[in-house]
């Protein structure tokens, strides 16, 4: 049926909205509305039916007739099966300078084409692109996920899509863009027929075909989906695959089109796209099917995949590349654990082996070289983990229902065999709802086996007797294996795939809610694989309770009670707040008195033991001086702490009195900035290193804070009543950065460095402690010490980048392993992997609570730009500085107070060659250096003289009194 | 180009300061072209400005006096507080003063409201169909930094397009939340009729000696640059409550025979004329006007690119030099670029002089009018 033609003369509307149906006659009203809505009225609906059954089309027309010049309506002859015919038609009979498509189910925000004409008519953009929100209309509030985001953070135009591939590959919808009339007609861009997919055909020949592309950030689109709350069955992941021929169809026509245009660096972004995300979504699948699918799958993958180019592969990372070689070679047992890890990231799904020093996935394909270097997963680390910190997987085998027990049985994978053959093991399944953990339950695993690579186990669970659920807020229950293997425990999930879960049978339960809302249990996959547990409703009276509840839960009634429920929560939210909880100290302040004698100890806000803190609480002690010594600790647990001082969690209510009532206060990085300080408390600030980077005021950040912000920042500085440092340079720059009045300056050293000045002084042999220390790291009698010492680097937006070698440490092992030991000491955020290959020639000491001892032990010390070498160079032992990045970092955002190519009192390597070559011949630097190094800790570390515990302890312990 | 009545709604008609200095301008600019142009003031100027004898506009004040700030509705009462449905109640009379004029006024008319205060009052008039542009004349990151954050966020929402200073500046509101946002940049206040000679080896700064212009680091940069060109000096124009910080803090770096405090000055042309370079170390700027300025009259900018207005304004490396935010020393190794090199200052300048044209008045004006037809389509 052809559509009516407006009279002539009528003026051109700016944009025609193409809305397709096809059997939707209850949402189509809805869709149309949210066009003529628009703030910009000067649009046009055409409504095309794909033949639809429903009425659809009858609904269409009314609107047409209730819109006249604004709603048209046509109707395809026969239905075409797809999006792609219906819009065809509809663009034939747009009359707009634009065109957009919107699904019947779907509807526009009501700024979206005023916001897309305004881009379009502003840029002169072909086609203009905006933000889809995906609103899952069945969730529970109104769920709202926005569309590749990150794509549509601001505004921007680019003249070809090349400049944007990311645009190319991952945005691939038509319905969120505005397109030129024109230029859709001119370059003859239409849906294909007849074929799945037809968005991303289109969509790929519209993107290449446009001159000029606008991104915008507004949402435009609003995606109406329905979240599938039950899980996939196995007709469902059958379908998929199906799928997946049209799929590979489509992306083989769009490749004829790159190719055509020559567009090589848009179909690599292409192809690793689809390595990294299409190919994922099919191998999710692969566990559940059977052998016939998945070499139907593997097969189709195969044949499009191979042609990809080599460049596609070395994007991927290392379980992706396993994944994608394993499937290849259709090695579907060794595939289907690593498919667990692509989505699960951090778990060991393969027993894995090590040859060589390195750690491989398994042990086949080591022959080929680059087979070889595909299955080495040793930069993973899982070679250094304990069990507790080991994430495995645990694929159950066996499922049955007897009665009313459940019998699980499953297999654990040990990877290198970390659980000993003789260890003592335990298990038990924990059940947990889902949503808000109201209870738990836990039910001993009876037979638990270790078999070498794996351990195998078998549990008979009473579900319907002991499992108790709630039955209304907790329908989704997961389930958790705890194994303990000689007191160490570590937790997993129990992995289907192998066993049909879809066809099992179900438990009855009988909820605390009577089985009126549920009567049984029914096992289910979660999105990651893993076993979980819904309630249902199976018998009359069941379905029937739980219609009632569903009605209920929605209405006013219950909505008052979600209400002052979630006030409740709201406010005990707010009870143990950090601004609450700011507020009562403040109080605390005023009314409690304080406690003489008592010291409230910090380092580094909590995190150890150690640094000048712990030196001067070590002279207390010595001297048994009768002073209350409180420390702070952060983390859940304190280690690494004395026994005999009191310990309090920092941020804890006991901390905030502690520090309330505090006759000292001593730490050596900031206690909480908000915390005000009374005048009876005194505060000596110790500080933690000389300064290389511009600190405090110095620092752009707070030189360009407002007056506001400025205040509080120095109110927190004022704080300090005494302020210690080692040198003239840290009155210059930290005692000026800090405004610290010269009164409060304390020029006796650190206390922290008092041991090095004496071990330079005394020149004695290691004392038993160090010799302790040395021994429990593994550093070889035989071997000196040389401690790599970097400081961290920090990402653009602040965060503490991942550490990397910037040298390669096996080589370094190679050439120096038989003369030094090196200790590898990164900041404490980062973790740091070394291959086994270098076990016992190069040590990770990141987790040595101070970094004291390790400088004495240490023979020479290889830093950048750390204030690490201030100190060691009090030893007068070789330094060396390995300098690869110092443009960069004297150059960002904080700036130095000096220049390290000038000053520095070692050689300054700037490649890894310079860096062997200094190390080889230690001595040689110490003799060359010695003037330097001298002048260095002259000029920097005047004040340390060994004393500095001592003289701190008398000026404020001592008999005298303490002084403030 | 059709001939509109325009109102303008605004906390005054007339207040001293920067938005009040270019709503007078905005709205000559309108009257000249044709337009009826209205200003509608909520309360009396603290601090009054002069619009001439005879402006080409006309002008209401709806109060007398400052009318208190907006009472929030105590707990338990909610909306039904006596005292908030009191004071609702006295805005609704002042409100349908503006009822009474938007109503009389011919379809095609349209609304512009120039402070989100304003706005409260325009919520409860009728504005009987016409179209009704919010406005906020300062950058996103000011505004979250203060109580007009949330205040823009429930009285814009339903606009028919809010205008802030930038494309950047409406990303932001975009991303939270707002749909209706377009940006409007404020026009050249002056047209220089001859630039600058550029003869005078003059860094020039015009501004509030205020924590906000970053004077303070501006003595910094100048510490830092003015030993490696000799024969240079700063001119600091201004006043502001900081002077005599400020110069203490000059004296202190030793920089007294290199910096001038000129004073406030009223003619910024003939102050430009009389320097080579601009430079502006503002810790916070919207849409800083004296960088305009200074480009039109053809004098290279070394500025923070401390907001999205400067960005907007100064293409970094063509018409002007932009060092981070903060980086004194970056911002003091563009000063000795530009001063040791006549030949960049002439190019810079030139270009600036042209680049600045696209915020020419009649461009400027030009845009709102077709943002007016824009709105009706």
């Amino acid at each position: 049926m052809s559509i009516d033609t407006p009279e002539a003369g009528a003026a051109v509307p700016d944009i025609s909205v193409v809305v397709i149906v096809y059997n939707d006659a209850r949402r189509l009203p809805a869709a149309v509305r949210s066009v003529l809505d628009q703030t910009l009225r000067n649009v046009e609906v055409i409504v095309v039916d794909d033949c639809s059954t429903d009425g659809s089309y009858g609904v269409a027309q009314q609107l047409a007739l209730g819109h006249p010049g604004r709603v048209r309506a046509s109707r395809l002859a026969e239905n075409s099966g797809g999006c792609g015919e219906p819009r065809n038609q509809g663009l034939a009979v747009a009359r707009g300078r634009y065109v957009m498509f919107l699904d019947s189910d779907d509807t526009l925000e009501p700024n979206a084409c005023r916001n897309m004409l305004e881009a379009a008519d502003r840029t002169g953009a072909d086609l203009v692109s905006g933000l889809c929100v995906r609103v899952h209309t069945d969730s529970r509030h109104d769920k709202r996920v926005p569309w590749y985001p990150w794509l549509y953070r601001s505004t921007r135009t680019v003249e070809s899509i090349a400049e944007l591939p990311d645009l190319f590959v991952f945005d691939t919808l038509s319905t969120n863009k505005c397109y030129r009339r024109e230029f859709l007609v001119e370059n003859e861009l239409t849906f294909p027929r007849g074929i799945h997919y037809e968005d991303l055909l289109f969509s790929a020949q519209a993107y290449l075909a446009a001159g000029r592309i606008t991104l915008i950030p507004n949402t435009v689109y609003f995606w109406h989906v329905v979240e599938k709350s039950t899980t996939k069955s196995i007709s469902n992941r059958r379908h998929e695959i199906n799928n997946f021929t049209d799929r590979l169809e489509i992306h083989r026509r769009i490749d004829a089109v790159l190719d055509q245009r020559g567009l090589d660096g848009l179909k690599l972004h292409k192809d690793i796209k689809f390595l990294k995300h299409d190919l994922v979504l099919y191998l999710r699948e692969l566990p559940f099917l059977d052998d016939d699918y998945r070499h139907r799958f593997a097969e189709l993958a195969r044949g499009y995949v191979q042609d990809f180019p080599e460049e596609a592969y070395a994007e991927l990372d290392r379980v992706h590349a396993i994944c994608a070689h394993l499937l290849m070679r259709e090695d579907w047992e060794n595939l289907m654990p690593a498919v667990d890890t692509l989505i699960n990231r951090n778990k060991i799904s393969a027993p894995l082996v090590q040859r060589e020093g390195r750690v491989y996935w398994c042990d086949q394909y080591l022959d080929d070289p680059k087979a070889r270097a595909v299955m080495d997963v040793t930069g993973l680390g899982h070679h250094g983990k304990p069990l507790e910190g080991m994430f495995l997987r645990n694929l159950l085998t066996g499922y049955a229902v007897r009665g009313d027990l459940v019998v699980l049985e499953g297999a654990m994978v040990n990877p290198l065999h970390t659980v000993a053959a003789d260890a003592d093991l335990t298990a038990e399944l924990e059940f947990r709802a889902r949503r808000r953990s109201l209870q738990m339950f836990r039910f001993p695993v009876r037979t638990v086996r270790h078999e070498g690579e794996r351990i195998t186990w078998q549990a008979v669970v009473p579900l319907s007797a002991r499992f108790r659920p709630l039955g209304v807020v907790d329908e989704v229950w997961d389930v958790r294996m705890h194994l303990t293997a000689d007191g160490k425990r570590t937790t997993t999930r129990l992995t289907a795939g192998r066993v049909d879960l879809e066809n099992a049978a179900s438990v009855p339960v009988q909820p605390r809610l009577s089985r009126l809302v549920a009567d049984r249990l029914e096992p289910q996959v979660s999105a990651k694989g893993h076993l979980a547990f819904r309630l249902t409703q199976q018998g009359t009276a069941a379905r029937h309770g739980r219609a009632v509840v569903d009605r209920n839960l929605q209405g006013p009634a219950a909505r008052t009670v979600k209400g002052s429920y979630r006030m409740l929560r709201a406010v005990r939210r707010d009870l143990a707040s950090g601004a609450r909880k700011v507020q009562v100290y403040h109080r605390m302040l005023r009314l409690l008195p304080v406690r003489k004698g008592t010291v409230v100890f910090e380092s580094h806000l909590g995190r150890q033991y150690s640094d000048s803190p712990r030196a001067v609480h070590e002279e207390l002690r010595r001297r048994r001086l009768p002073v209350t010594a409180i420390w702070s600790y952060s983390g859940a647990r304190p280690e690494g702490f004395p026994e005999d001082a009191e310990l309090v969690r920092r941020w804890s209510w006991r901390y905030l009195r502690a520090l309330a009532q505090a006759e000292f206060w001593i730490d050596n990085q900031g206690f909480p900035l908000r915390l005000a300080k009374r005048p009876e408390t005194t505060y000596i600030q110790t500080w933690h290193g000389s300064a290389l980077k511009r600190m405090g005021f110095d620092e752009p950040t707070h030189r360009v804070m407002s007056e506001q912000e400025q205040r509080s920042y120095q109110e927190a500085l004022d704080r300090f009543d005494h302020f210690v440092v080692r040198s003239e340079h840290d009155v210059r720059t930290l005692g000026r950065a800090y405004r610290l009045p010269e009164e409060k300056l304390l020029r006796t050293g650190y206390p922290r460095n008092d041991v090095l000045v004496r071990a330079a002084r005394d020149h004695r042999a290691p004392d038993a402690e160090l010799r302790r220390l040395a021994e429990r790291l593994g550093v070889r009698p035989d071997r000196r010490v040389v401690l790599y010492a970097p400081t961290f680097r920090a990402r653009p937006d602040g965060a503490v980048r991942a550490f990397e070698f910037p040298f390669d440490v096996e080589r370094f092992a190679e050439r120096f392993g038989d003369r030094y030991t090196l200790l590898v000491r990164s900041h404490y955020l980062n973790r740091v992997a070394l291959p086994p290959s270098v076990a016992d020639r190069v040590l990770d000491v990141t987790g040595e609570p101070d970094i004291t001892p390790l400088l004495l032990l240490a023979d020479a010390l290889i830093t950048d730009y750390s204030s690490v070498m201030f100190d060691y160079a009090l030893l007068r032992r070789p330094l060396v500085f390995y300098a690869y990045d110092w443009e960069e970092y004297s150059e960002d955002m904080r700036g130095t107070y000096f220049d390290l190519l000038q000053e520095a009192p070692g050689p300054v390597a700037r490649t890894e060659d310079e860096l062997f070559a200094a190390v080889s011949d230690l001595p040689a630097v110490v003799t060359q250096y010695e003037a330097q190094l001298k002048e260095f800790v002259d000029k920097y570390g005047e004040y340390d003289r060994g004393d500095a515990a001592a003289r701190i302890v008398d000026r404020f312990f001592g008999p005298a009194g303490e002084a403030r | 180009m059709t001939q509109r009545e325009i109102f303008f709604v605004a906390n005054e008609v007339n207040e001293l300061g920067g938005v009040g200095r270019w709503q007078a301008q905005m709205a000559r600019l309108l009257a000249e072209r044709g337009h009826r142009v209205r200003i509608i003031g909520i309360a009396p100027p603290e601090v009054a400005m002069d619009i001439g004898e005879d402006p080409p506009f006309e002008t209401l004040t709806l109060y007398d006096r400052r009318p208190p700030g907006r009472r929030r509705p105590r707990f338990p009462l909610g909306r039904i507080d006596p005292v908030v449905r009191r004071q609702e109640a006295d805005m609704r009379v002042a409100a349908e003063r503006m009822s009474r004029l938007f109503r009389a006024a011919a379809s095609g008319a349209v609304i512009v409201v120039t402070q989100v205060w304003a706005m409260e009052w325009v919520a409860f008039a009728d504005t009987a169909g016409h179209p009704v542009i919010g406005m906020s004349h300062e950058s996103f990151d000011a505004s979250r930094r203060s109580s007009r954050f949330a205040r823009v966020r429930s009285h814009y929402k339903d606009v028919d397009r809010l205008l802030v200073l930038t494309q950047e500046d409406a990303d932001r509101w975009v991303a939270e939340g707002l749909n209706n946002v377009g940006f409007m940049p404020n026009p050249l206040p002056l047209t220089p009729v001859a630039p600058s000679p550029r003869t005078e080896k003059v860094v020039a700064s015009i501004g509030r000696l205020s924590h906000a212009k970053g004077v303070d680091l501006l003595l910094d940069v100048w510490a830092e640059a003015a030993p490696r060109q000799p024969g240079w000096i700063l001119r600091i124009y201004g006043s502001g409550e900081h002077e005599g910080v400020l110069r203490q803090q000059c004296t202190e770096l030793g920089l007294d025979d290199s910096v001038e405090w000129a004073g406030r000055t009223d003619d910024v042309t003939a102050a430009l004329a009389r320097s080579s370079v601009f430079v502006q170390s503002s810790r916070g700027e919207g849409f800083p006007l004296v960088l305009l300025e200074a480009m039109a009259c053809g004098v290279p900018c070394a500025a923070f690119d401390c907001s999205p207005g400067v960005r907007e304004i100064v293409a970094d490396g063509e018409d002007g030099l932009l060092a981070r935010h903060g980086n004194t020393s970056e911002l003091a190794r563009h000063l000795v670029r530009l001063m040791s090199d006549e030949s960049l200052r002439d190019t810079m300048g030139e270009k600036a002089r042209q680049n600045v044209r696209r915020f020419a008045p009649e461009v400027i004006t030009r845009r709102w009018e077709e943002l007016f037809d824009f709105l009706e389509r």
